[in-house]
């Protein structure tokens, strides 16, 4: 009866009224709305565009990996063949193990970019402490889903990684030797080894880290986007910062949360995040995407000899992004500092990277009036540059 | 002599005393290392100070540049001469053979060290006699001193190649891109890229605390806003003319207690990055000169070793002391704290520094001391054996130079450290910081030169300029060493 | 006694019910996860072969095909054991697997040291860390020796090592 009479209507009509009932039972434009029509800064867009980049290249992550998933075989008699398959039998395979593996290097990238970009404009602070935390548990998140990943193919350079990583946990004091059993599912590195990395790549760590994204952009919603911090012509806690405050809450549509009129933070200007800023974010998506689909395409990825333990001559060399961390092997010293030296050291270095925000509390938000966590931070910054030109000296001279 | 007669003279090492030749050697080439060192840093020191100046209209950093370029000029005037009486007399004449064999393996690295001389020579005079006349141009004058920089940098980055060639050869391997990327040449580069500016910091640190002293000198009191304690004027002119000059001098203490803290920061920032790249450094001779290391850091040069460390852990707590008087005499938050890191820091220096009581190998050290307590003179320790006991000390060591840099920038940066009133205690600070970093090149120069005695070219060319192929084994080394 | 109220009573049971779940699940789900805690590893001899013709001083590098002894079966996979004559008459058959990250360690007949390419750890002939990183030295194959018929001296391997590393 009801679809009868709906039947007999005319097309657009048809449509509308369509449109209208599942807008009315889902809220779809309402959320549509909520998701575009929010306030952004009006300057920085292109460097927030970062962290959207961030987000396209792990969900370009998804998908390439989901496609590989349809060959590879986590198995030491077989993932190296599954993958020579795809190399010498299906091109088309080999650009999407090309793509993973470039959207891996350029997804490190800029993640790290996007984190220099929000320690230099001390975005982490007062009340976007926990936005910094979840984005730098992220950040060591891809690195471990980087490392992981590395280890998967079972050629000789998976190897030797796989056989170097799963060693590093057994200098952490007591329990160390536990861990790297555990992981390797014995003594040495062995089948269960290959299996037990997969499901960490696979399930584990994509799954805490879609978990942290969720909270990532949730509250980045919440607090709205810092920006820069020209954006602020006045010192924080004045009178100017107020206004700039009501300003911002009078706007239409309202920025970003009710918490503002507690002094927090707000840039001065706003656009629409759409279409102003999404603009932005898919112009530098678009450009970091055909990268990867170009360089998946010419260069791919390599896939060494299979796995042989007994080699007298291969040389392990690491991934670029962990050049530092393995120069920092060598340069520590021998047991017991190992545990010490690397994870004393590294483990320090990195609490103070997650807890910058409870480190880093006054309301000052230009880097020279920074030094504090400035200082340090070029520290650590030559720290890595140093070791990754001596890993590269190193191994040009072995 | 006829050009036939050249050729059948053959080339053979000029008769005379190894020893004395190898002092005069050592003592041109340190006094040289330290003069072309400066040079490096220094020019690094005025572009950063003079674009500092451009930027901010900053009057001091103008000054300092200036006075970096003159000096610069004239110690480049005298340094230039102990360069050529280094090559042409101690080079060529007393280790001729040696040198020539270097010549011709790093020709085309020392042929661009040549010109890259000439170009500083250029640019160093051209902005000396302009500087007034360029200060209308002052974009103009920032890139001539940038090119100088590039001149100066890559000369040192040449030489290093060289140097690092004679520790490293790398086999014996001439091809130039393996003498420019042979093992040692890289960290070498960086480490005293480092040292450099750390060293003209320290220079400049000198000149700030001496000057300070010298204008404070007939005060008592050194405090420079009560012009009372001047001594008791006759007349209103006098008094006036008194105020005036007073208040001249004033503001040159001003200035001068500014430059020594602006060149503390350098030399105390920059030295925290040394026992990293040293380290590192270190690694690396270990992997490709083992023999050389060995002596380093087992062998008879350990002991000289341990006095680098004393004056490295010396810089860092004479950099807090000074921090320390800053923040105390402006009553800065946080003072006390500068005073507990300079403790801290002895403590840390003097864990490093645990000599291996005198042994002279390694095997020896292990022998006399490896199986007993250090309570019982031996060297185990709760913590481990030696070596790892010293890297912990030298970790919290850079941790604690490091939070104490950081702490006074910060309170610089707050407005808590005033300008004025300094104290003489400080500018001693930095006085005798300039003095430890000069004496840290001096020893670190005698220890590398010596670490790879018997050899000039490690493995290729013996102190008595005979060419050989023969590196010797680590164990080798350690069965002929009892 | 204070009487429980028919809401405090569902709460408790929510949270009990939760409790019970989460004990259920866990103990399985630990165990299967620390197993490996517990297994053996299965050993085996291994025949290497005649080691009469290694010159002595001259480390040797024999490659042997030893079972995984671990995990779901799969074919035995390579290693190398270095044969080492010192001139004291002693015999070793040291393991290559590198003390400080268990990388494959190869002679280095122009250093006179075992050198691992990862991270450049140095052994001496012995077996002895010398230099870089490893933390220990060497550790040798459980080994043992016997004469064939042809009198020659045949060495054999276990797939284990004298000192855990």
């Amino acid at each position: 009866m009801i679809v009868s009479r709906w039947l007999t209507r005319p097309l657009k009509t048809r449509l509308r009224s369509g449109m209208e009932w599942f807008d009315d039972r889902t809220g779809a434009t309402e959320l549509l709305h909520k998701g575009l029509y929010e306030a952004v800064p009006r300057k920085g867009g292109w460097a927030y565009a970062l962290g959207s980049a961030t987000l396209a290249l792990i969900l370009l992550q998804l998908f390439s990996g989901i496609f590989l998933l349809l060959d590879y075989v986590p198995s030491v008699n077989d993932a190296f063949n599954s993958l020579d398959y795809l190399r010498s039998s299906d091109a088309f395979g080999a650009w999407v193990r090309g793509l993973h593996l470039w959207g891996s290097y350029t997804l490190i990238f800029v993640i790290g970019l996007h984190m220099v970009r929000t320690f230099l404009s001390a975005s982490y602070k007062r009340p976007r402490e926990l936005n910094w935390m979840t984005g730098a548990l992220l950040f060591f998140l891809v690195l471990g889903l980087a490392i992981t990943g590395a280890m998967l193919p079972w050629d000789e350079a998976a190897y030797w990684t796989t056989t170097v990583v799963t060693n590093i946990p057994h200098y952490i004091p007591v329990i160390g030797d536990g861990i790297r059993t555990l992981w390797r599912g014995g003594d040495f590195v062995g089948p269960i080894t290959l299996t037990r990395t997969f499901a960490i790549h696979v399930w584990v760590l994509p799954f805490l880290m879609f978990s942290l994204i969720g909270a990532h952009l949730y509250l980045l919603r919440r607090h709205g986007e810092f920006g820069a911090w020209v954006n602020y012509d006045t010192a924080p806690g004045e009178e100017g910062e107020r206004q700039i405050a009501e300003r911002i809450r009078h706007a239409e549509p309202p920025y970003p949360t009710k918490r503002i009129s507690r002094r927090y933070a707000a840039p001065s200007e706003t656009v629409p995040f759409f279409p102003d800023q999404i603009f932005k974010d898919m112009a530098l998506s678009t450009v970091l995407i055909a990268v990867i689909f170009v360089m998946g395409l010419i260069s791919g990825a390599p896939l060494d000899e299979a796995a042989n333990p007994a080699t007298l001559s291969y040389v392990p060399t690491p991934e670029w992004f962990f050049l530092p961390l393995d120069q920092f092997l060598v340069v520590a010293p021998t047991n017991p500092l190992i545990a010490i030296g690397v994870f004393g050291v590294l483990g320090f270095g990195a609490a103070l990277m997650v807890l910058l925000p409870f480190i880093d509390r006054s309301p000052e938000r230009r880097p020279l009036r920074r030094p504090e966590v400035i200082v340090p931070a070029l520290f650590m910054a030559f720290t890595v540059i140093f070791f990754a030109v001596l890993g590269i000296n190193r191994l040009y001279n072995l | 002599m006829s050009p036939r007669l050249l050729l059948a003279s053959p080339l053979s090492p000029v008769s005379g005393n190894i020893v004395t030749n190898g002092v005069l050697v050592a003592v041109v080439a340190l006094v040289h290392i330290q003069i072309a060192a400066f040079l490096t840093g220094s020019s690094t020191l005025a572009l950063v100070s003079e674009a500092v100046s451009m930027a901010r209209g900053d009057e001091r950093h103008g000054r300092v540049a200036h006075m970096l370029v003159k000096g610069q000029v004239y110690i480049f005037g005298f340094g230039s001469a102990v360069a050529i009486f280094f090559l042409t007399f101690v080079l060529v004449g007393l280790w001729g053979v040696f040198w020539t064999a270097l010549q011709q393996i790093a020709f085309w690295v020392l042929v661009f060290e040549a010109v890259m001389f000439v170009t500083e020579i250029v640019l160093l005079y051209s902005l000396y006699a302009n500087w007034e006349r360029l200060q209308g141009h002052r974009r103009a004058r920032l890139g001539m001193m940038l090119l100088l920089n590039v001149s100066l940098w890559w000369q040192m980055f040449l030489i290093d190649v060289v140097a690092s060639f004679m520790l490293t050869p790398n086999g014996g391997d001439v091809s130039i891109l393996n003498q420019i990327l042979n093992p040692t040449n890289l960290p070498l580069t960086i480490h005293r890229t480092i040292g450099n500016v750390a060293w003209a910091g320290a220079v400049v640190a000198f000149v700030g605390g001496f000057n300070y002293l010298r204008l404070t000198r007939r005060q008592r009191e050194p405090s420079p806003d009560a012009p009372q304690s001047m001594q008791p004027l006759r007349s209103i002119g006098a008094m006036a003319a008194g105020h005036l000059e007073w208040e001249a001098r004033r503001t040159e203490i001003l200035h001068w207690e500014w430059v020594a803290h602006w060149g503390v920061i350098w030399a105390v920032a920059m030295t925290l990055l040394q026992p990293w790249v040293g380290y590192s450094y270190a690694k690396e001779i270990q992997l490709h000169a083992y023999g050389a290391w060995y002596t380093m850091m087992f062998g008879d040069l350990s002991n000289v070793f341990l006095v680098q460390i004393f004056l490295l852990g010396s810089i860092f707590t004479l950099g807090s002391l000074y921090f320390w008087r800053r923040m105390v005499r402006s009553g800065a938050a946080h003072a006390r704290r500068q005073l507990l890191l300079a403790v801290g820091l002895i403590l840390m220096t003097l864990l490093a520094v645990q000599p291996a009581w005198f042994a002279p190998t390694y095997a020896a050290a292990i022998a006399s001391a490896g199986n007993r307590a250090w309570w019982d003179g031996g060297l185990l320790n709760p913590v481990g054996d030696f070596i790892p006991f010293k890297a912990a000390a030298l970790i919290g060591m850079v941790l604690l130079g490091l939070w104490s840099v950081t702490s006074y920038l910060a309170a610089v940066s707050r407005g808590h450290v005033k300008p004025g009133g300094s104290g003489r205690g400080a500018q001693r600070a930095a006085l005798v910081i300039g003095v430890a970093v000069s004496m840290m090149m001096l020893v670190m120069g005698v220890i590398r030169e010596h670490s790879r005695q018997p050899y000039l070219v490690n493995g290729e060319i013996t102190l008595h300029q005979q060419i050989t192929n023969h590196a010797p084994s680590p164990t080798s080394l350690q069965q002929s060493q009892p | 006694m204070k009487q429980l109220t028919r809401r405090e009573m569902l709460i408790r049971g929510t949270g009990l019910g939760m409790g019970l779940v989460g004990v259920m699940l866990s103990v399985p789900a630990v165990g299967f996860l620390l197993s490996p805690l517990f297994l053996k590893q299965k050993l085996s001899w291994v025949t290497v072969g005649p080691i009469d013709h290694v010159p002595v001083n001259q480390p040797t590098p024999m490659i042997v095909q030893v079972p995984v002894g671990t995990g779901y079966s799969t074919p035995p996979v390579q290693r190398v054991v270095y044969v080492v004559k010192t001139p004291d008459g002693q015999t070793r058959a040291l393991s290559n697997i590198c003390t400080h990250m268990q990388c494959d360690v190869h002679w280095d007949p122009a250093l006179g040291n075992f050198l691992c390419p990862c991270h450049g750890g140095l052994y001496d002939i012995e077996g002895r860390n010398v230099g870089g990183p490893p933390p220990q030295p060497l550790p040798q194959w459980m080994h043992r020796f016997r004469t064939d018929d042809q009198g020659r001296t045949i060495l054999e391997i276990e797939n284990k090592l004298d000192e855990s590393i």
